[in-house]
């Protein structure tokens, strides 16, 4: 690898010198490191352009039960030391936490695909630039004003622990969002690839654009109970709620649906998997405590087979980790990070043209739980809304808010789209550790609880 | 506070941007310490310090903006990022429309230290660590059956340096401290939570460890726990109705932050986030006639008042803090500023650009944007002045439009209030509108003794994204004839 990453072997040396400058009886160390760079347009121009270089050395000690840990960014040696000592004399002081299961023992992994392109970590300002230009210039052509991002990233995790745990990777992501905006109404895509020399900035363009055209001038449809088409913008939302649930710490704290429902019918035929082996994905074989990472049926024809765990929830639930922990969130210690919700057969204008009444949704927005063990979100449609009519794309309708059981609104699926979309999270802070692909959907029913007037 | 070795540093970068043909830069050296306490289910679950210590660049070139950052504190480093900044500009300038303008700003030689009265740094972690352990005992004494009970704080100390071509040298350093106890209560095929004395996360505010003492967490935990208890079997709140809603002072705090802090955001008016975040209702044209609410409704942008999670001495722009109103008696008269989009309008800045950290960008964040207190006396008096209507307290879920218009709330608890008295508790409530409706319905803002200076320590902004901790000052309100209860 080029000058752009610091390298495994580099990485490996401050893991050790971590390791050795402990005081303790156990001990982790992780290093994330990123170049992250991102430029930001709107109203046509380049406004916000960011480059930086990120780094972040993280020591956890285990003495007894007592654990403790810190964070630095400074990788230097005398840094190094620092953090080690720092997390060291703080195990000593913090009491027992009997719920304490140890660290994760050294369990072989299974090498994932590489998930690393040179192209895409050496990529320039210039690059990132003139991505942004032809999407601005799309929309120009257009008559439209356009806002967005183009990103390249290449990120770097280490991860090692006194029992023998090693664990680095890689990898890069290029990826592109593209609000497009007139008078009256919006239109939005995205795109994501490993490789910056395919990301599909033309493709992102051309969706946005039309999007927008045809959402013009919206009418009023009155809020109510509707079949829908869900693109997978608007998929990707619903399956990252579900997913945060599809935890051995949500059923553990009894906020899940899947509750004492494993075995059980709890959504429609749709099967959802975590697979962070798949080559179209952002692969990864190892979770945040350098453990492999089980692939998962977490939901299969509709029937609940599986939650995720950490090494810590595993331990106190007495489950079997299946190692997906997140960077430490005492609220969220583990989750799916490589969800993909099994493809169908159709053709998004199949699922369109199955449709005799229905709404397409393009996205969602600002999505929200108000019941998390009933699955309930609210949140509203955005960049895009319209009524289907026979079949056929009819007319602009006027953004809804919703109110929805997630789950519910996949026990009446209707048709799954057949081509896949590589997804990731909305918001986003700092690693990216999770991706999703999804298809398109028609579900039966759900139900919007009010309007806007735009 | 940053010294000598930080300036050298900047003063390098800045000479190098400016060698490299940059027509503004400023760095800023950032070095924030954290500690996150969590104690669930009667252990500490989590003890998390970090320290972490960089700088930036943002600098004009070609007319156009760049920005780069580096945790590396060495000479070489503050080249390269100078130099890095002036070439991500020059890249910047591909699509440029006009060139950036920035509104005129004193620059000044300043330092500031927020006002603390005990150093949650000083003190033992034990002395930290008590007061959460008895109030999560106490949680779980009140009420055994509890699936979940949680006590944690933060406290966060950020020293910072900001050094402009223009001439500014300014060093300050920071403090917050939050706290939080929270308990959930499974059963009946529900599940509820309660938590204080804010709603989800923390409340926090700039000030020391006498902020955690302030909420008497123990004291307040036993009610919470019964409360979290008492949400399983309580009545459903009415489907679809309309009727007068009591908004609690820190669920009052979260519809202030939603529906007019980030409307106001002047960035966000002339569509910079358009495609994410979204734009704002309140556009340019409304500006000085708009009505945004009745005449109870008095909003201030403040960050000089004590305590405050956007209380500072100077933005990450070396503009000074400031106060104004973004409403007043109703009228829509004032937006957070920068210094370019405040030049966009031929004003100057107010002083709200600030940045998650050294690694960031700094952007237009509320400050201190606070509901102002009215004279309908106590929540007890307002409820007494009430017929029939439903008290919200607490926020469990938020969601709002990207025009910041039609928004939907759920709150932690209700009560219904019959002939002036609290009657009944409600379990998953919620409440929906239109932003300017709903403020226009607002009758009664309940006096200064109920005000309390509330702190958002998790607002998302941006892409890349960055948290941004906010105050928000609110006393209990009243509001008629909302549309309550949509979970269906
Ligand atoms: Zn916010």
């Amino acid at each position: 690898m080029s000058g752009v990453t610091v390298g495994e072997g580099a990485l490996r040396s401050i893991c050790d010198r971590a390791l050795q400058a402990v005081d303790g009886d156990q001990a982790e160390v992780v290093v994330i490191a990123r170049n992250a760079a991102l430029t930001r347009f709107a109203n046509a121009a380049i406004h916000q352009n960011v480059v930086s270089r990120e780094a972040e050395l993280r020591v956890r000690v285990v003495r007894g039960t007592r654990v403790a840990m810190v964070t630095t960014d400074r990788l230097d040696d005398e840094g190094v030391r620092l953090v080690a000592r720092d997390a060291s004399d703080l195990a000593k002081i913090t009491p027992e936490n009997p719920t304490f299961g140890g660290l994760a023992g050294d369990r072989d992994l299974v090498p994932a695909p590489s998930a690393y392109v040179e192209r895409t970590a050496e990529a320039t300002p210039l690059d990132r630039a003139r991505a942004a230009k032809q999407l601005c210039d799309a929309a120009r052509g257009a008559s439209l004003s356009a806002a967005g991002y183009v990103a390249t990233n290449m990120q770097e995790l280490a991860i090692a622990n006194s029992l023998g745990v090693w664990a680095y990777s890689a990898a890069t992501t290029s990826d592109a969002e593209l609000a497009v905006l007139g008078d009256a109404g919006s239109g939005f895509a995205q795109r994501l690839s490993l490789d910056v020399r395919t990301l599909d900035i033309a493709g992102c363009a051309r969706e946005a654009v039309d999007k927008a055209k045809a959402a013009q001038k919206p009418r009023d449809l009155a809020p109510g109970t509707y079949e829908v088409v869900l693109e997978p913008y608007a998929v990707r939302d619903l399956i990252a709620f579900l997913g945060s649930q599809l935890t051995g710490n949500a059923v553990e704290e009894g906020r899940s649906f899947v509750t004492g429902k494993l075995g059980q019918k709890v959504t429609g035929d749709v099967t959802l998997v975590d697979d962070p082996f798949d080559p179209k994905g952002l692969p990864r074989g190892f979770d945040l405590e350098g453990q492999p990472s089980q692939r998962l049926t977490l939901i299969e024809r509709g029937v609940a087979k599986a939650v995720v765990y950490d090494s810590q929830t595993a331990y106190r639930t007495g489950q079997k980790n299946t190692g997906h922990a997140l960077p430490p969130n005492p609220f969220q210690p583990a989750a799916p990070m490589h969800l993909r919700l099994e493809p169908g057969t159709k053709t998004r204008e199949e699922l369109i043209k199955e449709s005799k009444r229905a709404v397409l949704i393009t996205r969602f927005w600002y999505t929200r739980w108000v019941h998390q063990l009933r699955t309930i979100v609210t949140g509203m449609t955005r960049d895009g809304t319209f009524a289907i009519e026979d079949g056929e794309i009819a007319y602009p309708v006027k953004n809804f808010r919703f109110t929805q059981s997630y789950h519910d609104a996949l026990g009446g699926t209707l048709g799954i789209g057949r081509d896949l979309s590589l997804l990731v999270p909305g918001e986003q802070f700092g690693l990216q550790v999770s991706s999703y692909r999804v298809p398109a959907l028609r579900l039966g029913a759900f139900t919007f609880t009010g309007a806007t007037q735009y | 506070m940053l010294g000598s070795v930080e300036r050298d540093l900047a003063h390098r970068a800045l000479d190098t941007a400016r060698t490299r043909g940059a027509t503004y830069a400023d760095a800023r050296f950032v070095r924030r310490a954290v500690e996150d306490v969590l104690v669930k289910n009667g252990h500490l679950q989590n003890v998390d310090r970090s320290d972490i210590f960089g700088f930036s660049v943002r600098a004009i070139a070609d007319g156009a903006w760049g920005f780069a950052a580096s945790p590396v504190l060495t000479a070489d480093e503050a080249d390269r990022v100078a130099a890095l900044a002036v070439e991500v500009a020059r890249a910047s300038a591909l699509t440029k429309r006009e060139d950036a303008r920035l509104a005129p700003v004193k620059p000044v030689t300043a330092t500031y230290t927020t006002p603390v009265e005990i150093d949650p740094w000083t003190m033992r972690f034990d002395e930290r660590l008590q007061p959460l352990l008895d109030a999560d005992a106490a949680m779980r004494q009140a009420q055994p059956t509890l699936r979940t009970t949680r006590a944690s704080y933060e406290i966060w100390r950020e020293e910072k340096l900001f050094v402009s071509s223009e001439g500014a040298d300014i060093a300050q350093t920071l403090y917050e401290t939050g706290a939080s106890i929270a308990a959930e209560s499974v059963g009946n095929g529900e599940q509820q939570i309660r938590t204080y004395p804010g709603s989800g996360g923390r409340s926090q505010n700039t000030a020391g460890w006498e902020y955690a003492l302030k909420w008497e967490l123990a004291k307040n935990a036993p009610r919470l726990a019964d409360e979290a208890v008492a949400l399983l079997t309580a009545k459903q709140c009415p489907q679809d109705i309309r009727t007068s809603v009591i908004l609690s002072s820190n669920q009052l705090m979260l519809q202030c932050h939603e529906s007019c802090g980030h409307p106001i955001e002047l960035d966000r008016a002339l569509g910079t986030g358009a495609a994410f975040a979204g734009t704002s209702f309140l556009t340019p044209d409304r500006l000085g006639s708009f009505r945004f609410g009745s005449e109870h409704v008095n909003i201030a942008i403040d960050s000089t008042r004590t305590g405050g999670l956007g209380t500072f001495g100077y933005d990450d722009e070396g503009v000074p803090a400031s106060e104004g109103w973004a409403v007043k008696d109703g009228v829509f008269v004032g937006y957070l500023m920068s210094r370019e989009t405040a030049a966009a309008l031929g004003k100057t800045s107010n002083g709200t650009m600030r940045a998650d950290g050294w690694s960031r960008l700094p952007l237009i964040r509320m400050t201190n944007v606070s509901v102002m207190p009215g004279s309908a006396g106590t929540l007890e008096d307002l409820i007494a002045d009430t017929d029939d209507g439903i008290y919200m307290d607490t926020n469990r879920s938020w969601s709002i439009d990207d025009k910041r218009l039609n928004f939907q709330f759920g709150t932690q608890l209700g009560w219904e209030i019959k002939n002036g008295k609290r009657t009944t508790m409600l379990r998953n409530p919620t409440y929906t509108g239109m932003t300017p409706e709903f403020w226009g319905s607002c009758d009664a803002v309940c006096s200064e003794s109920e005000w309390v200076m509330w702190g958002t320590p998790n607002c998302g902004k941006g892409q890349p994204g960055q948290i941004g901790h906010t105050g928000h000052g609110a006393a209990p309100a009243r509001f008629r004839n909302v549309r309550v209860g949509v979970v269906n």
